[in-house]
């Protein structure tokens, strides 16, 4: 297995979708690529490890605190970080990998499947919050996008919020509806996905 | 007066004298990782059975200035601008490459189209369309705005749109493709794995599902259309909270009408069954699309 496929190939192995020869090549690819680690894993403030993520597609109930002190430290250093285009790349690798991460273990419709509205809730808040980071990176990129770059981003976002507003107040109205939370995830990764490739657009070359 | 008298054609001559015209070439490896990058214009792409890439193309005045650079087993190639938020005068690049080469490109508006091509290919745009064709082991493009068009049997593709469609010709393998509000439309596909997602976006799939394989569908309000084998074997998961469902490969209709396409409209809980042995599965989802279920 290549750098490039293992890349490809990451959020199929966190969601277990690998057959079990790529799976092994996934595993004996990560253990010996410096590289590969480094992307996967080193940018996270706590490395989450894609190689330690859970098998299953069932969301673990004991992943909630981790999830949580991963956020804590991402925000933390966030702070931390200064204006510099070298800082804000860092910035972005940093909230790609873990927006990243949060989709990997999370948040995809199948595994939310099931998952009770109380963990909706903390789902949005999760994704909420690597939102308005990505939020304020892409706006500190926005001087290095051209107006029609800014423009596109910026129609498509509204598309996603549409939904997402639609989604919430279905939701809001039957709160027990498990396949309108997966549509609310599925609306907020959608909009982190397009802000992450955004950001990453500003940040890039 | 004479010079009067040719200035209209002097203005003419002058720009295209100006243009500078690329040919060059260098040796390398047969499975080199190759850059490209040229944000406005055109980029083509084909792979040859030679050890070395060879460059033609032609850089108008203000583009940039082309590089090009590396050997044995890595190369880099493409103009540069002094300014990349003008978009500036479109450069053309007609790029041969080692057919097995690892290839990753970059592009703003310009076009990307590749050919021939064995080994991998990464391909970034934001508004320029990409088109690849052939049978590639790794495709993973994007673009914004631009369409994304792959056709052949690769082994694995990852695709994201934003506002352009996404189409996909002869897919196989695995296959993910998402995008915003563009539509995707797959025909003649035979997949193992595959997840189809759009936010407003229609999606169109015409093929079948290798047994043991998985087509998931996913979309906010698009209208979703699977044309599969009247004797397709598979577990289907259908849902959508406020649209309708319609099945039309066999009796499995449900709903106000009567016989094979009688919609089912349902609100929120999904649809289950299985036809044959249930060897494959097919999910949809939507919010308020309409899913149809069709024979081809």
């Amino acid at each position: 297995m290549t750098c490039q496929e293992l890349r490809a190939r990451a959020d199929a192995y966190a969601h277990d979708t690998l057959d079990a020869t790529e799976a092994a090549a996934f595993e004996a690819h990560l253990a010996t690529c410096e590289d590969c680690e480094s992307a996967l894993v080193a940018l996270a403030p706590t490395p989450p490890g894609i190689a330690g993520l859970s098998r299953s597609i069932e969301p673990a109930a004991d992943l909630w605190p981790a999830i949580r002190e991963r956020v804590a430290a991402r925000r933390e250093r966030s702070a931390r970080i200064a204006a510099p285009r070298w800082a804000l790349a860092a910035a972005a690798l940093l909230l790609v990998v873990l927006s990243s991460g949060v989709t990997a273990v999370l948040l995809t419709s199948r595994e939310t499947r099931g998952v009770a509205t109380r963990d909706i809730s903390a789902l949005e808040a999760e994704y909420s919050a690597v939102s308005e980071d990505l939020t304020g990176a892409l706006e500190q990129a926005r001087s290095r996008l051209s107006p029609e770059t800014m423009a596109t981003i910026e129609r498509n976002l509204r598309i996603i919020d549409a939904a997402l507003d639609e989604t919430r107040q279905a939701l809001a109205r039957e709160p027990g509806n498990a396949a309108l939370g997966e549509m609310v995830v599925a609306a907020w990764r959608q909009k982190v996905d397009l802000l992450r490739r955004a950001t990453a657009l500003g940040t890039e070359s | 007066m004479r010079l009067h008298r040719f200035l209209p054609a002097l203005l003419l001559v002058a720009p295209l004298a100006a243009q500078q015209k690329i040919d060059r070439r260098i040796a390398i490896a047969s499975d080199a990782s190759i850059r490209i990058h040229n944000l406005v214009g055109s980029i083509r792409i084909v792979g040859w059975d030679r050890d070395s890439i060879a460059v033609t193309g032609s850089i108008p005045p203000g583009a940039g200035s082309f590089y090009m650079g590396g050997s044995g087993r890595g190369a880099k190639l493409g103009i540069e601008r002094q300014d990349e938020l003008k978009e500036g005068q479109p450069a053309t690049l007609d790029i041969r490459v080692p057919r097995n080469a690892r290839l990753w490109v970059k592009s703003a508006s310009a076009s990307v189209e590749a050919s021939g091509l064995t080994g991998e290919l990464e391909c970034s745009s934001v508004r320029g369309s990409i088109r690849i064709e052939g049978s590639l082991r790794l495709v993973v493009a994007e673009s914004m705005e631009g369409n994304l068009n792959v056709a052949g049997a690769m082994s694995v593709v990852r695709l994201k749109g934003g506002g352009g469609t996404i189409t996909l010709r002869g897919a196989r393998g695995d296959v993910l493709a998402t995008t915003v509000g563009g539509a995707i439309v797959a025909t003649d596909g035979a997949v193992t794995r595959a997840h189809l997602e759009t936010v407003s976006g229609t999606i169109a799939y015409d093929g079948t599902v290798s047994p043991r394989g998985t087509l998931d569908v996913a979309t906010h309000s698009g209208d979703v259309t699977l044309r599969l084998p009247v004797d397709i074997s598979a577990e289907f998961d259908l849902g959508s909270f406020d649209g309708s469902i319609l099945y039309g490969l066999s009796g499995k209709g449900e709903g106000k009408g009567k016989g094979e396409d009688a919609p089912k409209p349902f609100r929120g809980k999904p649809i289950s069954f299985t036809t044959g042995a249930g060897e494959a599965r097919v999910i949809v989802r939507s919010f308020k699309g309409e899913i149809r279920i069709l024979k081809p």
